[in-house]
């Protein structure tokens, strides 16, 4: 119990900071905490693989890249703050968010894997029980989601090779890193 | 199946106290005698002698040079990003012991011994980035600033080659002998993601360097260039940007840059080892022997690679990444996957 409150403390505790310092390089390293929380709390729930996986792609991968973002497109110094209306708007957007997000977990069944003793848990969410369900039970989803990536890749390749024929030769000799 | 500390102590918290001062004990060996070897080594492929004055053949002279730094002032410049300045080594240095930790030395003995080591230690390997950065961008100036940004995009493309090149490694686990292992009378089931399995499935055959040459030649040049060693030592370019990212650290913040820089190559070279080199497997020596020495054989390539070849440019970096080793590596993947299927039916 304490593990568990002092693993939501640290997820919120980062997503508090990611919100409200102005600083935004202060920011996205506070959702590396709160995301790296979120590792603890898979941990927690005796399901290693997945805390790996989460530290491998959102703290070595996600985290940074949003850094390079950050970079690329400004100073990094602190923007301007929002106007009350965009405060409130993006308040009753992420007020509907949980709401909805609430519901649909409190709502599914996860069957089996609820009455799974914590020493089962391990082997459930194992690497080769996670790799069977993605390729046979969600193999359809699975595709879709690459499918999903692929067009991702393509749609920021033809974004930054648009400067091409733009007046600015010099950002397109960097395209390539 | 090597006795974890865990089996020997029964209590977690022993079991964590003394693998971490093993760990401590053992890369800080490995950090004093790699730097006196790196010396020696230019120094003989320069044709001098290196250091010679401290201790027989100089070899305490990175003792001296220890003592030194922690004498050293700690100077703060002015204008840092403060948390993330002072939190930078620690973010380098803490996941190193974490994933020293992690790789099997010995058959009967291992610190620890878990069915995802593997993913693990790139795991650990990651936040090496972060705090790069973090380094880079709290110091306040621009030649660190340079260096991080080049280190950080230099890590993330060649963990594509040194994942894929491992994972290959991985399906050649799974597919041997059908996955299984007989020790004594025991029957073991092999898991491609645990480090000791790697290791017990080429002591059975020929080690995985023989079947995977190609996949052994890309995890090599990758880990060199996650090392940030030279020729991929960009990120820290003397001649153009100083030192890189800890241009701005001194005294014994510096010394842990380096301690982390050093331990990271022996990792590098240790996860080589149990990878493609058959781990502890040996005739006659004991098994830690072997894999020590097989160690600071794949260290001294390493040397020997950084005073043979000059710096790369980066974009020549970037394409060699991107347009050789990412598709080597891939169609190597399936090269290997289909061979497998072939063979075991």
């Amino acid at each position: 119990m304490i593990a568990a409150g002092l693993v939501m403390l640290i997820s919120v505790a980062g997503a508090v900071v990611a919100v409200s310092v102005k600083n935004i390089v202060h920011a996205i390293f506070g959702l590396g905490i709160a995301l790296g929380g979120l590792a603890l709390a898979f941990l927690l729930l005796s399901t290693p693989f997945v805390a790996a996986m989460q530290v491998l792609i959102y703290i070595g991968g996600i985290t940074i890249a949003m850094i390079f973002a950050v970079m690329l497109s400004s100073t990094g110094k602190h923007e301007p703050g929002e106007g009350a209306r965009r405060r409130v708007l993006a308040g009753i957007v992420s007020i509907v968010f949980f709401i909805a997000m609430a519901w649909v977990v409190v709502g599914s069944d996860f069957g089996p894997l609820m009455e799974l003793a914590p020493e089962d848990m391990e082997s459930a969410w194992s690497v080769q029980a996670i790799g069977r369900a993605l390729l046979n039970d969600f193999n359809v989803a699975f595709e879709l989601l690459s499918v999903v990536l692929l067009v991702a890749i393509v749609g920021a390749i033809s974004i930054a090779s648009r400067h091409d024929e733009g007046e600015d030769p010099a950002i397109n000799e960097e395209g390539g890193a | 199946m090597p006795r974890t500390l865990l089996d020997i102590f029964g209590n977690p918290f022993i079991a964590t106290g003394v693998g971490i001062g093993a760990v401590m004990t053992v890369l800080s060996i490995n950090v004093l005698f790699c730097i006196w070897f790196e010396r020696k080594v230019s120094a003989w492929i320069q044709r001098r002698l290196g250091p010679m004055e401290v201790g027989p053949q100089g070899t305490l002279q990175t003792v001296a040079d220890m003592v030194k730094l922690l004498g050293k002032q700690l100077l703060t410049p002015a204008g840092i990003d403060k948390p993330l300045y002072h939190l930078a080594p620690l973010i380098i240095f803490a996941p190193v012991v974490a994933s020293a930790s992690l790789l099997p030395f010995s058959k009967s003995v291992a610190l620890s011994d878990l069915n995802i080591g593997l993913i693990l230690v790139f795991m650990f390997g990651g936040f090496a980035v972060v705090g790069i950065f973090m380094a880079g961008w709290g110091s306040n100036n621009k030649y660190a600033l340079l260096g991080a940004m080049r280190s950080v995009a230099q890590n993330i493309s060649y963990e594509v080659p040194l994942l894929l090149s491992a994972l290959s490694v991985v399906l050649m686990v799974g597919a041997q002998g059908g996955g299984q292992i007989e020790i004594g009378d025991e029957v073991i089931q092999l898991n491609g993601l645990n480090l000791s399995h790697i290791t017990l499935a080429q002591t059975s055959g020929l080690w995985f360097i023989v079947f995977q040459p190609i996949a052994a030649v890309i995890f090599f040049i990758a880990i060199l260039a996650e090392t940030n060693r030279a020729p991929f030592d960009l990120p820290e370019a003397e001649s153009e940007l100083i030192a890189g990212f800890h241009t701005e650290y001194s005294g014994m913040r510096f010394g842990l840059f380096f301690f982390g820089e050093y331990s990271n190559m022996f990792i590098g070279a240790m996860l080589a080892t149990v990878l493609f080199l058959g781990g502890w497997d040996g005739p006659l020596l004991p098994g830690p022997v072997w894999f020590f020495f097989k160690s600071y054989l794949l260290i001294f390539v390493m040397m020997w690679v950084r005073w043979t070849f000059p710096r790369l440019r980066f974009d020549q970096l970037m394409a060699f990444c991107w347009a050789v080793l990412t598709p080597l590596a891939i169609v190597n993947i399936l090269v290997t996957a289909f061979a497998l299927k072939v063979v075991n039916g």
